[in-house]
């Protein structure tokens, strides 16, 4: 035995062996790698309630930079909905510090903001510039009802909170999904959807209205001064949009960018995600893009981000998973029960929309907003 | 022929078209015209959760410290058109009072909550004047007056995956608990039969509560553990706890134990592309009680003789214990699709008890309950529903020992089975309205009429009308 032990014969066997293993294990980290699978426990961090009440979180994002009230890593919330729980009528923006585990409120907004169209309510367009510049859609209503919403606006308000001016024309109409954002510091690209093109009332059945666009906005930011807008472009349009008692609306709500400018849309209504090619410079509209995936494991897919590997992940709204593709392959890889709370049926139904990866790539901030409540996948 | 016929759907299309079109372009200018309304006390009222919203400011400046207030008033006008110890219609309400805590905004103590309740029973009871079922008409049904409900501390642990809740309970809010049974109007469609009978005092469930612990415990998402001790009855101290604060003590200690089981998925679950689980949700569960305290036989008395022998002393012999065991199980069973509110739902529980110490062996509650049953109506359910009661063996002997001894053919007692028809609609999001109809067959299982002076004729079948309504405040 010891002789056999000491031959070449031995640790040859033993380097095949280790060989093996070793590519059992690549084999193994290759069909896993992916996201989802990696994350250990959910973390609730933070109720999302200010103190005026405001319900119903909708976007998350990560602060990229430490100006003004803000500090890099913090995550900032908008609250869609009032103290009476009433949508498009949140005023506020939220400000969690991962740090000090402490909410704060970042911005407290009239709902009757001068210039915006039916007034103010924060939906899920948001965006947080390095320069401390704050982006904010407006999807408001004045009796929680489609059927009393006005157009809306953009608002950009200062590292501070203070509202700095307030953009509404004809190529808005309540910005409700998610921004995708490039931002160089001087200029900036925000890709923003518009999903209240004439849906008209949530009673009876409403019609699904094929209007829904996807606005390019191009930003210059002079040092010390408030940002211009320089261009405003359709880069994609024809999306289905609907009312609805329950969500307010339902339309394309998640962009996020890809390799070569591609700009990923999640179209909701007819659960798939679409691509718009060359977004970052077309100067014309895409239409509804081309299928990247539809149906599977996507349930009415909303707010969306890109993993350091480049996947999306994509947020249910009618059950409780977050979803993660491939979108070069057009192959949706896992689905991992976020919110699987079983008073809904699916569980989870309805309480997901915002997400944000967090600054180190190895998680997720999320909100789930039948409880008002921040969580950290991770 | 062919061409005319083929024109007519054309042309009704282009003008559906032209109509969707010319109101899209309509909304769209009234959106951009429209102005922001003030956020006053009364805006937006029919859309909200709450008939009353912020009350002024009060439930906001409450939220800050963590405290929810909720205040709901049921009230309803039920009646018999047949059967019965007589007709009639009577009016019966039920305000409920609830403060909430959560502990982590209010103290910094993560995965706490607090919760204080009353309750406001006013107007008359039906089942008590009229009907004299077993299963009776309505779950708000109890004694006039004011009382204090439940008043408990719950803390979380390891993640929330254990919870143990302390203080004064009312154990139908998590045990035996039906969900899709809870949609009907008749009492053993909430707490069911058996214990109603077959605990001291009906068991801590409303309106009554007891003092206790509970301990639960989630090992894995699809199951969750219940187990508490309560006391056994809450009525031995106080004069018989008429207003919920005696904070009994005495009359033995009741365990229940449920194990529940989920079909659905758990929280972090993950799954691929070809494991997508796409069952449609269910719940079952399983339980036990057990009561250490004595009870008396239904039939036997300690001088060895029935109870309804002319020569016995009347004391009945007594049981050391008594137990029940329970299953109830939840199913949708059809889904318009995934993710819709229209739904099929099937619910069963039953359970059963000792014959010879209970007034009750057996007891079952099953149905239907269809969610959305009209196209638009997304919160409106419909449901049917059937409940049958069980007399004990020891209960039905001493009916047929009665008849033996007195040479009068008295009824002897047996089951008795309602059927009910429900429809509840919902006005808006914080009312709702229900109509309810329910048959009962052998009324008190077949207990003589009160009304009949020869003691031999039951009461009639009953057809109850009625109609309930929900608010929240």
């Amino acid at each position: 035995m010891a002789q056999w032990l000491n031959t070449g014969r031995f640790y040859r066997m033993t380097a095949a062996l280790i060989a093996v293993a070793a590519c059992g294990m690549g084999y193994a980290e290759e069909s896993a790698a992916g996201l989802l699978p990696m994350i250990k426990k959910h973390t609730t961090l933070t109720s999302t309630i200010p103190d005026n009440g405001d319900l119903n979180p909708y976007a998350v994002v990560v602060a990229p930079a430490t100006v003004g009230k803000l500090t890099q890593g913090d995550v900032l919330i908008t609250n869609f909905n009032n103290t009476t729980n009433l949508q498009g009528t949140g005023t506020t923006i939220v400000d969690y510090n991962p740090s000090t585990k402490r909410l704060t409120t970042f911005a407290q907004l009239s709902h009757e903001l001068p210039g915006c169209p039916g007034g103010v309510g924060l939906g899920t367009a948001l965006a947080v510039l390095k320069s401390g510049w704050v982006v904010v859609g407006s999807t408001p209503s004045n009796d929680g009802l489609t059927d009393s919403k006005g157009a809306g606006c953009l608002i950009v308000l200062d590292a501070n909170g203070k509202v700095n001016q307030v953009v509404a024309d004809e190529l808005i109409n309540d910005p409700w999904g998610n921004m995708a954002v490039v931002d160089n510091g001087t200029t900036a690209t925000l890709f923003l959807s518009n999903a209240g093109f004439g849906v008209g009332s949530a009673n009876g059945k409403p019609p699904v209205v094929n209007k829904a666009t996807v606005l390019r906005v191009e930003l210059s930011i002079p040092e010390g001064k408030a940002p211009q807008i320089t261009s405003k472009t359709v880069v994609a349009d024809g999306f289905g949009e609907q009312a609805d008692k329950s969500v307010f609306l339902v339309g394309p709500t998640g962009l996020a960018l890809g390799e070569g400018g591609k700009l990923y849309v999640s179209d909701a209504l007819a659960n798939r995600i679409v691509v718009i090619d060359d977004a970052l410079h077309r100067t014309s509209s895409g239409g509804t893009g081309s299928v990247v995936t539809e149906g599977g494991m996507l349930s009415r897919p909303l707010a969306m981000t890109t993993t350091p590997l480049g996947h999306l992940l994509v947020t249910n709204g009618l059950n409780g998973k977050v979803v993660e593709i491939d979108p070069v392959a057009g192959k949706q890889l896992y689905s991992r029960w976020i919110d699987a709370n079983k008073a809904q049926t699916p569980p989870g139904n309805g309480d997901l929309f915002g997400l944000a990866m967090t600054p180190d790539g190895r998680g997720f901030y999320y909100v789930e907003d039948d409880v008002n409540t921040l969580v950290l996948a991770q | 022929m062919h061409r005319t016929t083929g024109r007519k759907p054309r042309w009704s299309a282009i003008w559906a078209c032209l109509a969707l079109l010319s109101a899209s372009a309509l909304a769209e200018e009234l959106d951009r015209s429209i102005q922001a309304a003030p956020i006053g006390q009364w805006t937006g009222w029919r859309n909200r959760g709450n008939l009353l919203g912020d009350m002024g400011g009060l439930r906001t400046a409450l939220g800050r410290d963590g405290i929810t207030l909720g205040i709901t008033e049921t009230s309803e006008y039920l009646g018999n058109v047949s059967g019965g110890v007589q007709h009639g219609f009577y009016y019966d309400g039920l305000t409920t009072v609830t403060l909430g805590v959560d502990a982590a905004r209010a103290f910094g103590i993560a995965d706490g909550s607090f919760n204080i309740s009353a309750l406001h029973v006013h107007g008359s009871n039906l089942s008590a004047l009229n009907l004299n079922t077993l299963q009776t008409a309505s779950g708000i049904e109890a004694d006039r007056g004011a009382r204090l409900w439940e008043l408990w501390y719950q803390q979380g642990f390891l993640n929330n995956h254990v919870d143990l809740k302390l203080g004064q309970q009312s154990i139908d809010q998590e045990f035996m608990v039906s969900q899709y049974s809870g949609l009907f109007v008749n009492t053993m469609m909430g707490w069911p039969a058996v214990p109603s009978y077959d605990m001291p005092a009906g068991g801590p469930a409303y309106p009554m509560s007891a003092v206790g612990a509970r301990l639960r415990v989630r090992p894995t998402g699809a199951l969750t553990l219940l187990t508490g001790v309560y006391d056994g009855d809450p009525t031995a101290a106080g004069d018989g706890n008429k207003h919920g604060t005696a904070f009994s003590l005495h009359g033995g200690a009741l365990w229940v134990t449920e194990l529940q089981y989920s079909n659905q998925p758990s929280d972090g679950a993950v799954e691929s592309g070809d494991q997508v689980s796409s069952s449609l949700p269910g719940t079952y569960k399983l339980g036990f009680w057990y009561h250490n305290a004595s009870f008396a036989d239904q039939r036997w008395g300690v001088d060895g003789r029935s109870l309804a022998d002319p020569a016995s002393q009347g004391a009945a012999e007594q049981h050391r214990g008594n137990y029940s065991v329970y299953a109830v199980a939840d199913q949708l069973v059809w889904e318009d699709k995934p993710g819709s509110q229209q739904g099929l739902g099937v619910f069963a529980r039953a359970m059963a008890a000792p014959g010879d110490r209970n007034q009750l062996s057996f007891s079952i509650n099953t149905g239907l309950v269809l969610k959305e049953p009209f196209q638009g109506r997304d919160n409106d359910s419909v449901g049917l529903g059937l409940g049958y009661a069980r007399v004990g063996s020891g209960a039905r002997a001493l009916d047929r020992d009665a008849v033996q001894f007195s040479g009068v053919n008295t009824p002897v007692r047996s089951g008795e089975t309602f059927v009910e028809a429900t429809y509840q609609y919902q006005v808006n999001p914080w009312w709702q309205v229900q109509g309810d109809v329910q048959y009962v067959v052998n009324p008190g299982a077949g207990i003589v009429n009160p009304n009949n002076a020869s003691g031999t004729q039951k009461i009639g079948n009953e057809l109850v009308l009625g109609v309930r309504t929900n608010i929240s405040f």
